[in-house]
C-alpha cells in the first residue's frame, strides 16, 4: 500500500485522477467544473485535433437542383476517401453544405457566412457563371480559393479560383471542329441556342466568332431565362431556320423541356443533333430515352468510359449514393477538384489557401477518372481532355471523339479576344482591348 | 459536459457514482468533525438529525422520482416520434413507387439522398446535441419535385394527392424530431437536484457514529442518489449518450432505396 501511494502516478493514473476530479467538481459545484476552469475532458472521445474546415456551395434546390446536388455528393465522396486515410497530416476534413438555391444574390451571401462564421479556408462551389462571378469578391476579401468544377465561358483570369471545369477552345471548339469536318457530318449551318446569362452569352460569342473563321453560317441565336420552361415558340423559331446543328447552351431543368419539346414537334436527331455543353448524365436521367436518343455533348468525362480508375470511380460513388446513381463531366470535375486541394494541403504543409493555390500551380498533376490532368501554372485552370458524346438507348454516351492528348486551357481564344492574356506567372493578366460581345449576338437575335 | 455523453454507460454510471461516494468521504473525514462541534455534542442529536433526513427523503425521493419519470416519458415519447418519422418515410417511398418515369426515379434519388442524409449524417450531429440542418433543403427538393409531376390521368390524380398528404405527414414527424432534440430538463432543476444531493449527505455526517460506519454507510446512499442522477441524466437527452434513440428505423428503408 505504501510503495503504491509512492509509486511515480503514470500518465494514465493522473488522466484517470484529473476524471474523478473533474466529474467531482462538477457534481458538487452544480455546474460544469470543468468547461468553466478550461480543464481537459480525460474521457472525451472526440478528437481533440482541429479539423480544416471546408465549403461545398452548390444549388440543392431550385432549378439548377438537378445539375448541382450531385456535385456536392461527388466532394463528399473525395472526402470520404480522406476521412477513410486519417484525413490530412492527422487533421480531419469537415465539410460545412449550404445551398445556393438557384440564384446568384445567394452565393455570394453563403460563401460569405463560410469564410467569415464557418472559418472555412477552401469553398468547392457553384455551376452558373452569375454565381461564380457573384462569389469572386467575397472569396478575394475574404482571401480564400474557390473550386469551380463546370465548363466556362473563360474571358476570366481570377488569382482566387482555380477552375477545374473546361474553356471553350477544351469543349465547344473542339466539338464544332468535328461537326465541321466529314466525321461529323460536315455541318454549314449552325443554331445558337442557351440560358439567358453570361456563359451561353460568352460561349455563343466565342463560337460565332470561331465559324464565321470558318466561312460557317450561324442561321440564329436565342436566348431563354434560366429555368425556361415554355420551348413551344423556341423550338418552332429554331425548326423554321433550318439548320445542320443546334449548339445548346441551355442549363438547369430546361433542358428537360427543351428536348422534351424537340421531340414534340418531330425534330429528330438524325436531321438536326443538338450539341449540348451543359447537359450530362444526371440532366438525362429526368428524360425518357427515346426522346433524346441520338444528340450529342461536349465534355471531358463520360461515365462510359472503359478504364480502371473510371470503373473505380463509377463503383464506388454507386456504392455511397444509390447504384442506379450515374456520374457525369462536371461531378467528375468536382471529384477531382478535392482531390487536386488535398494534394495542394499535403504538399503546402498547411491549408492556407495562398501557400496551398502555389503548390498546385507548381504544376501539379492528379489522375483522375476522366484521365490524367494537370494545373496550368499560367492560368489556374486545367489541361484536360476533349471527348464528344453521341446519346444511346440507355441515356449513357458513346464516345464518338476523344482529343489524342490533353488540350491546354485558354480562357482568352485570340480570335475572341485579341489582346488579353491569363499568365500569373508574370505577376498579372494582360488586358486588351474591349470586346463588345452584345453587337455581335444583337445581330442575329430572334 | 458534453463529454459525458461520449463515454460508455458503465463508464458515466460509475464515475457520476463514485464522485457521490467521494464527497460523501471527503465530509465525513475533513468537514464532519468541524460541523458536529457547531451543532454541540448533545444527547438525541442522531434521533433530530435522522427525523430530518428522512423528512427531507420523502420530498428528495419524490423529486427524483418524478424526474426520472419524466425522462423515462420523454425518452419513450421521442422514439414514438421518431418511429412514426420512419413509417411515414417507408409510405412515401411506396407512394412514389408507383410515379410514372422519369418522376419516378427523380423522386427516389432525393429521398435516398435525404435517407443516406438521415442515417449517415444527421444522427451522428444529433447525438453531439447539434440540430441537423441538411434534411431541410433535401424535403424543399423533393417538394419542388413532386409539385412539378402534372397528373394525366384520374388515377395519377389520386396517387398524387396521397402521396402529398403522406409527404405532409413525414415533414410533420420530422418537424417534432427536430424540436426534440434541444428539449431536456431545465439546468435549473438539475441545480435542484445536486443541491438535494448536497443536503442528503450534509445530514448524513451530522450522525454520531464511527468513521468507518459513516464511511459505509454515507458511501452507499451516496452511491444510490449517484445512480439515480446518472439514470435521469442518461435518459434526459434521447438522442445522445450510450442510452440513446439510433437511427435503425431508418437502415433498412436506407437498404431498399439503395437497391431501388
Amino acid at each position: 500500500m505504501v510503495r503504491w501511494l509512492r509509486q511515480e502516478a503514470t500518465p494514465g493514473a493522473r488522466r484517470s485522477g484529473a476524471a474523478a476530479l473533474c466529474i467531482a467538481m462538477a457534481v458538487v459545484v452544480g455546474t460544469a467544473g470543468c468547461d468553466a476552469l478550461s480543464l481537459p475532458h480525460p474521457f472525451a472521445k472526440t478528437p481533440q485535433v482541429s479539423p480544416i474546415k471546408v465549403g461545398l456551395l452548390h444549388s440543392q434546390t431550385g432549378t439548377m437542383a438537378t445539375s448541382e446536388t450531385p456535385l456536392r455528393d461527388a466532394e463528399q465522396l473525395a472526402l470520404l476517401e480522406i476521412e477513410a486515410k486519417g484525413g490530412i497530416d492527422g487533421h480531419p476534413v469537415e465539410a460545412v453544405i449550404e445551398d445556393g438555391r438557384s440564384r446568384a444574390d445567394v452565393f455570394p451571401r453563403r460563401a460569405h457566412q463560410l469564410f467569415e462564421k464557418d472559418g472555412v479556408v477552401a469553398l468547392f462551389g457553384g455551376w452558373t457563371s452569375d454565381s461564380r462571378k457573384a462569389m469572386e469578391p467575397v472569396i478575394a476579401a475574404a482571401k480564400g480559393l474557390l473550386f469551380y468544377p463546370v465548363q466556362y465561358e473563360g474571358n476570366e483570369c481570377s488569382p482566387d479560383i482555380v477552375y477545374t471545369g473546361p474553356t471553350p477552345n477544351q469543349q465547344i471548339l473542339p466539338a464544332l471542329d468535328w461537326f465541321l469536318s466529314p466525321a461529323g457530318g460536315s455541318k454549314r449551318r449552325i443554331y445558337l441556342l442557351g440560358s439567358d446569362y453570361v456563359y451561353p452569352r460568352t460561349a455563343n460569342f466565342i463560337a460565332r466568332k470561331y465559324l464565321a473563321a470558318k466561312g460557317v453560317e450561324v442561321v440564329g441565336e436565342n436566348y431563354v431565362p434560366l429555368g425556361h420552361k415554355d420551348f413551344r415558340p423556341v423550338v418552332e423559331t429554331l425548326h423554321a431556320a433550318s439548320p445542320d446543328l443546334v449548339l445548346s447552351t441551355i442549363n438547369g431543368d430546361s433542358n428537360i423541356d427543351f428536348y422534351k419539346e424537340l421531340a414534340r414537334q418531330g425534330v429528330r436527331a438524325a436531321e438536326i443533333p443538338v450539341v449540348a455543353t451543359s447537359v450530362g448524365e444526371n440532366e438525362l436521367r429526368a428524360l425518357l430515352p427515346s426522346t433524346v436518343e441520338g444528340h450529342y455533348a461536349a465534355a471531358s468525362y463520360f461515365q462510359s468510359i472503359d478504364t480502371p480508375a473510371n470503373h473505380e470511380f463509377v463503383d464506388k460513388f454507386q456504392q455511397e449514393f444509390g447504384l442506379d446513381r450515374v456520374t457525369d463531366d462536371p461531378m467528375e470535375a468536382a471529384y477531382v477538384q478535392v482531390k487536386l486541394w488535398e494534394i495542394g494541403v499535403r504538399k503546402a504543409g498547411t491549408a492556407a489557401p495562398a501557400a496551398v493555390l502555389a503548390a498546385l500551380a507548381a504544376g501539379t498533376e492528379f489522375d483522375g477518372p476522366g484521365g490524367r490532368t494537370k494545373v496550368d501554372p499560367k492560368t489556374h485552370h486545367l489541361f484536360k481532355t476533349f471527348r464528344l458524346g453521341r446519346i444511346g438507348s440507355d441515356r449513357q454516351f458513346d464516345v464518338v471523339f476523344e482529343s489524342p492528348e490533353w488540350i491546354a486551357p485558354d480562357p482568352y481564344p485570340a480570335f475572341a479576344f485579341p489582346g488579353w492574356r491569363c499568365d500569373w506567372t508574370q505577376g498579372a493578366p494582360v488586358a486588351g482591348p474591349a470586346v463588345d460581345m452584345g453587337a455581335s449576338a444583337r445581330a442575329v437575335a430572334h | 459536459m458534453d463529454w459525458i455523453f461520449d463515454i460508455p454507460t458503465w463508464e458515466f454510471a460509475a464515475l457520476t457514482s463514485s464522485a457521490f461516494i467521494l464527497f460523501s468521504w471527503f465530509g465525513a473525514i475533513f468537514l464532519r468533525p468541524i460541523l458536529r462541534p457547531l451543532l454541540g455534542g448533545r444527547a438525541g442529536l442522531n434521533d433530530i438529525v435522522g427525523y430530518i433526513l428522512s423528512l427531507f427523503g420523502v420530498f428528495y425521493g419524490l423529486l427524483l422520482g418524478l424526474l426520472a419519470v419524466a425522462a423515462y416519458q420523454g425518452y419513450g415519447t421521442t422514439q414514438g416520434i421518431v418511429a412514426k418519422e420512419a413509417s411515414a418515410l417507408a409510405a412515401l417511398k411506396e407512394d412514389i413507387a408507383a410515379y410514372p418515369e422519369p418522376e419516378r426515379q427523380n423522386l427516389i434519388w432525393i429521398l435516398r439522398d435525404h435517407t443516406r442524409y438521415l442515417v449517415k449524417e444527421a444522427w451522428p450531429q444529433q447525438r453531439r446535441g447539434l440540430i441537423p440542418r441538411g434534411g431541410d433543403v433535401r424535403m424543399t427538393a423533393f417538394q419542388e419535385n413532386l409539385l412539378r409531376f402534372q397528373p394525366s390521368t384520374t388515377g395519377e390524380e389520386l396517387m398524387h394527392a396521397e402521396t402529398l398528404r403522406q409527404f405532409n405527414v413525414y415533414y410533420e414527424a420530422r418537424r417534432m424530431r427536430l424540436q426534440a432534440i434541444g428539449t431536456s430538463i431545465p439546468s435549473t432543476m438539475w441545480y435542484v437536484v445536486l443541491f438535494g444531493a448536497v443536503i442528503n449527505l450534509v445530514l448524513i455526517w451530522l450522525f454520531d457514529m464511527s468513521l468507518l460506519s459513516h464511511l459505509f454507510l454515507g458511501g452507499i446512499l451516496a452511491a444510490f442518489v449517484g445512480a439515480m442522477v446518472f439514470l435521469i441524466a442518461d435518459m434526459d437527452n434521447p438522442f445522445r449518450g450510450a442510452v440513446s434513440i439510433s437511427a435503425a428505423p431508418f437502415e433498412p428503408i436506407l437498404a431498399e432505396l439503395m437497391e431501388d
